[in-house]
């Protein structure tokens, strides 16, 4: 039998794949198809995996499903850029819009353990004003969450993941001490603290989720900066290797190779169970509740795609907001070369931050944003330099030859909620014979506004280093969140502060989709201390008989 | 060429145990045994008070400096020749550990800042300079002070203040200046003081040695004993800083961790009780405490190459991960500060004056 991951499931016979120990295993408990368990989940990233986590560890019955292979991260990842493009979600999608979004790579990953598999560790809480944005700040939607209680969670998952911080962050309330020290700089963030503290502003270490110390059996970070094409050493805190263990050892079941193509309801309109592919055929898996998982795009259109006659414009989806406000976050950047080396790929990419511009509120746009050392590998900087400038041959060698003397710095942006973004279903029809999402998005003043201060912004901040060359890369994006929105009225939202959906109370939602709005920072801390929460809220729910 | 890797490895690792065996082994070979000291009765005349002492007659026997009387400190006793040397080569001894610590700690550490700047190489020679004089020193049994050594040593308390002042430039230097980052990942702020350590140990054992017969041995105009004990416990609490900062830089993940920063306080503050107090025959608690920090100091070596262990590839990947993980040659300065405390609670214990 072909040990490749991405040919045959791994996780089943009573046993998963040892994360941990080359070519060992760990036991798994499994269940039966026609067992009704008490919560299918599909998708295993940083909502799904989490959340499986939590609801094992709480003592339910769970399976989580995902689409993509169980990697052993010390055997199958390659120090090479073009092989672990394995970890991306590359199946069939048209993009359209007037600012198209280039999927797959910075955007999507498709493995157990989600995107957090190929992720840059960025862990970053949210500004509290940004959960009432439109009452305190003035645009996009308020959540329904309370930034004190999500303060508690997001204190859970930073344990969790033994994020690597700064002693003291410079901005916002005060949060409780990061469990590891941070990171040494390198060259790259180095430049980005010179040129913060040129301008005048802030900057600080970022918290990040790779290991500054050992942690059981993980290695802490060993610098080579193969972050988002894999971390083979497991110093990377994916889901992969922080809950998913966790959950199997509570009891949890992890179906690797498992598409589900749709989710069924019966004669009553509640969820019965979730139909999915894997070894060849469709397979029907019977749960007592169902919780979609799968981002920003897949979530959305397997709620489409899961249409009968009572639900005709898909699940959960009275409000008609099911992949609607769709929100991926500005990434621009700004480079430039120095005199000395630089070799920004050493280490993590992003070890320093300033989210100065997230926590002043004197611009003429609205929302914020934060910026990051950068440390593009190699292919992906031919790559860069091949669209922005159209670099090819000759010319193409000689930029190559600066290499290792490039420095940037990159935003991460919020982009306003428009009900124009979104995925809608195409005619096409992917390998599964499933209809292919269709994802349009565009920009409004406001995103082109941010993009231009935060340009402005970054020139001026490389040129005080005295970098040369610089240039701007305008039109990178990346993260997707919203499209099936968190809110406190059925009519304007499709599930609620729980994750559960209005219109089906044992259908839950629980990943980057349920954000109303983005903020100015990386979203993976935030969904999974949404899923913490909602680990916690069903199972308060459930001793109270609220299920 | 894997296997030759490995035996370098192995080698490179025991050497310091070696080196740190060669030296405590000497002690039952070059000293006999306190209790059958020959000329402990057979004194001359200056010394006759001590052996009254010993019968439990008053001290005062030597006149006290302004120094002494301003601290309030009773005055230090005559020490025999033989006591003094022996304690001499007990201080060499632990100066020696102190510069075998500094020599590979500042070796690794250098190394890996890739002898950036021609100055990095200076602790090496002076601490490898030291420990030849250590060596020298605690094989040698005659009693005053060697010009040579003394100069070595002086040297060498003279290169940790220089290096002190590169690395407080170092981190000045950095972004930030003096933050936690810095304070981390710089360079090591205490690290230089250790070389400067054993250049004070080694001077204090020319000082004792120094034999001036019917005068307290004293070191820097102080009484020898209080003073010595004053420094291995000042020495021990700046060793606790620098291996606090760095335990807490990794998280305190192993709760083995806290040990260098609650055991050997204990030790310093039991030193500087002896430097301080009036005097008293017994310090069988300061004895066995800074018996087991010695013993720590060996151990930490045993708990750091388990770190080393635990970085990818383990000590498969010695070669990066001895760079990487938690420097091998550093607990052992707790070793070296121990045993100097231990040569100190000797003078002063042989005399039972402090
Ligand atoms: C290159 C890159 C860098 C990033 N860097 C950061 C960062 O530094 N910081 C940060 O906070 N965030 C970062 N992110 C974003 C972060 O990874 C995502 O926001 C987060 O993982 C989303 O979590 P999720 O649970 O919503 O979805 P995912 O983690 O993507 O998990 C969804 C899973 O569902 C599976 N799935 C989908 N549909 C189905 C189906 N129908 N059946 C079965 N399985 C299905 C997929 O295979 C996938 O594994 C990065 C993302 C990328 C791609
Ligand atoms: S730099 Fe660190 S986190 Fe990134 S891939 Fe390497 S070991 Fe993993």
């Amino acid at each position: 039998m072909s040990d490749d991951p991405r040919h045959a499931p791994r996780a089943g016979h009573g046993r998963a794949p040892d994360v941990f120990r080359p070519g060992a295993w760990v036991p798994m408990r499994e269940y039966g198809e026609d067992e009704a368990v008490d919560f299918v989940i599909v998708g295993t990233g940083a909502g799904g995996g989490t959340l499986a986590c939590k609801l094992a560890e709480h003592g339910f019955s769970v399976v989580a499903m995902d689409a993509g292979p169980y990697f052993r991260p010390l055997e199958d990842f390659a120090s090479d850029e073009a092989e672990q493009s394995k970890l991306y979600w590359t199946d069939d999608r048209i993009s359209t819009g007037e600012n198209p979004i280039q999927l797959g790579s910075n955007n999507s990953g498709k493995a157990v353990g989600g995107s957090t598999v190929h992720f840059a560790m960025v862990s970053l809480r949210f500004r509290p004003e940004w959960f009432k944005s439109r009452t305190l700040l003035g645009y996009g939607f308020d959540w329904p969450l309370d930034w004190q209680e999500m303060w508690h969670y997001y204190h859970e998952v930073e344990e969790a993941l033994k994020i690597a911080g700064p002693i003291t962050y410079p901005w916002g309330p005060p949060r409780p001490r990061y469990p590891y020290r941070a990171h040494p700089l390198n060259a790259a963030a180095m430049a980005l603290a010179k040129g913060c503290e040129a301008m005048g502003v802030a900057w600080t270490e970022t918290p990040i989720a790779t290991l500054s110390a050992p942690r059981g059996l993980a290695h802490p970070c060993v610098y080579r900066g193969f972050c988002v094409t894999g971390c083979s050493t497991n110093a990377k805190q994916s889901a992969l290797v922080t809950w998913i263990p966790r959950a199997i050892a509570a009891g949890a079941e992890i179906r690797d190779l498992a598409m589900v193509g749709r989710v069924e309801t019966g004669p009553d309109g509640l969820a019965t169970g979730v139909h999915y592919h894997r070894e060849g055929r469709w397979r029907f898996q019977k749960a007592r509740n169902v919780v979609v998982a799968g981002y920003s795009i897949e979530t959305p259109r397997l709620l489409l795609n899961s249409a009968t006659a009572r639900y005709p414009q898909g699940l959960a989806n009275s409000s008609g907001l099911v992949g609607k406000y769709l929100m991926v976050q500005a990434n621009q950047a700004v480079w430039g070369k120095m005199e000395a080396e630089v070799r920004s790929y050493k280490a993590p990419p992003s070890l320093a931050i300033t989210e100065h511009w997230n926590y002043d509120d004197n611009k003429d746009f609205f929302g914020g944003y934060c910026y990051m050392s950068q440390g593009p590998l190699p292919q992906l900087w031919a790559n860069t330099q091949i669209n922005a400038h159209g670099l090819w041959g000759e010319p193409l060698m000689q930029e190559m030859q600066d290499y290792n003397h490039q420095v940037g710095l990159k935003i991460v942006g919020e982009m306003l909620p428009q009900e124009r973004n979104g995925v809608t279903l195409a005619e096409d029809k992917d390998q599964y014979g499933l209809p292919v999402p269709r994802v349009s998005y565009s920009w409004c003043d406001n995103d082109k506004a941010l993009i231009a201060h935060s340009l402005g912004f970054m020139e001026k901040a490389l040129g005080a280093i005295d970098a040369t060359d610089i240039w701007r890369q305008e039109d990178d994006t990346c993260h997707l969140n919203g499209g099936a929105r968190m809110g406190g009225d059925p009519r304007t939202s499709v599930v609620d502060a729980d994750c559960r959906s209005w219109d089906i109370r044992n259908l839950w939602i629980c990943d980057g989709s349920v954000f109303p709005t983005v903020g100015g920072v990386n979203p993976s801390l935030t969904i999974q201390a949404i899923a913490c929460r909602t680990g916690d809220r069903i199972k308060q729910m459930a001793t109270r008989g609220e299920l | 060429m894997k296997t030759k890797q490995a035996g370098l490895g192995l080698l490179g690792s025991l050497a310091l145990g070696a080196i740190g065996i060669a030296l405590f082994g000497r002690e039952r070979e070059a000293f006999p045994p306190r209790r059958q000291l020959p000329d402990r009765l057979a004194l001359p005349l200056p010394d006759q008070r001590g052996a009254e002492r010993l019968r439990g007659l008053r001290r005062g026997d030597t006149p006290r400096s302004p120094f002494q009387r301003w601290l309030g400190l009773p005055s230090s006793p005559a020490v025999s020749r033989a006591a003094r040397v022996r304690a001499a080569r007990r201080l060499n001894r632990s100066a020696g550990l102190l510069a075998t610590s500094v020599l590979l700690d500042s070796a690794l550490e250098h190394y890996r800042g890739s002898f950036r700047n021609p100055a990095m190489y200076t602790p090496l020679g002076v601490s490898a300079l030291s420990l030849a004089a250590s060596l020298h020193g605690t094989g040698d049994p005659r009693s005053g002070r060697h010009p040579f050594r003394s100069a070595l040593y002086a040297a060498a308390a003279v290169t940790g203040i220089v290096g002190t002042g590169f690395h407080i430039y170092n981190i000045t230097r950095r972004p930030g200046g003096f933050v936690w980052q810095n304070l981390f990942y710089g360079a090591p702020l205490g690290a230089p003081m250790a070389i400067s350590l054993a250049g004070l140990m080694g001077s204090a054992a020319e000082h004792v040695r120094d034999d001036r017969p019917g005068t307290a041995p004293r070191v820097f105009g102080l009484p020898a004993g209080r003073m010595l004990a004053a420094m291995a416990g000042g020495g021990i609490l700046g060793t606790v800083g620098e291996a606090g900062l760095l335990h807490f830089r990794g998280a305190f993940h192993n709760p083995a961790m806290f040990l260098p920063v609650t055991m050997p306080p204990v030790a310093a503050a039991l030193l500087l009780n002896t430097a301080a107090a009036p005097a008293r025959r017994d310090r069988w608690l300061t004895r066995w405490w800074l018996r087991l920090t010695a013993l720590l100091g060996f151990a930490g070596v045993g708990f750091h190459a388990y770190g080393v262990q635990r970085n990818m590839g383990g000590w498969r990947n010695w070669s990066q991960n001895v760079l990487n993980g938690p420097p091998l040659p550093a607990p052992p300065s707790f070793t070296g500060l121990a045993l100097a405390g231990l040569a100190a609670l000797d003078l002063l214990e042989d005399e039972p004056d402090a």
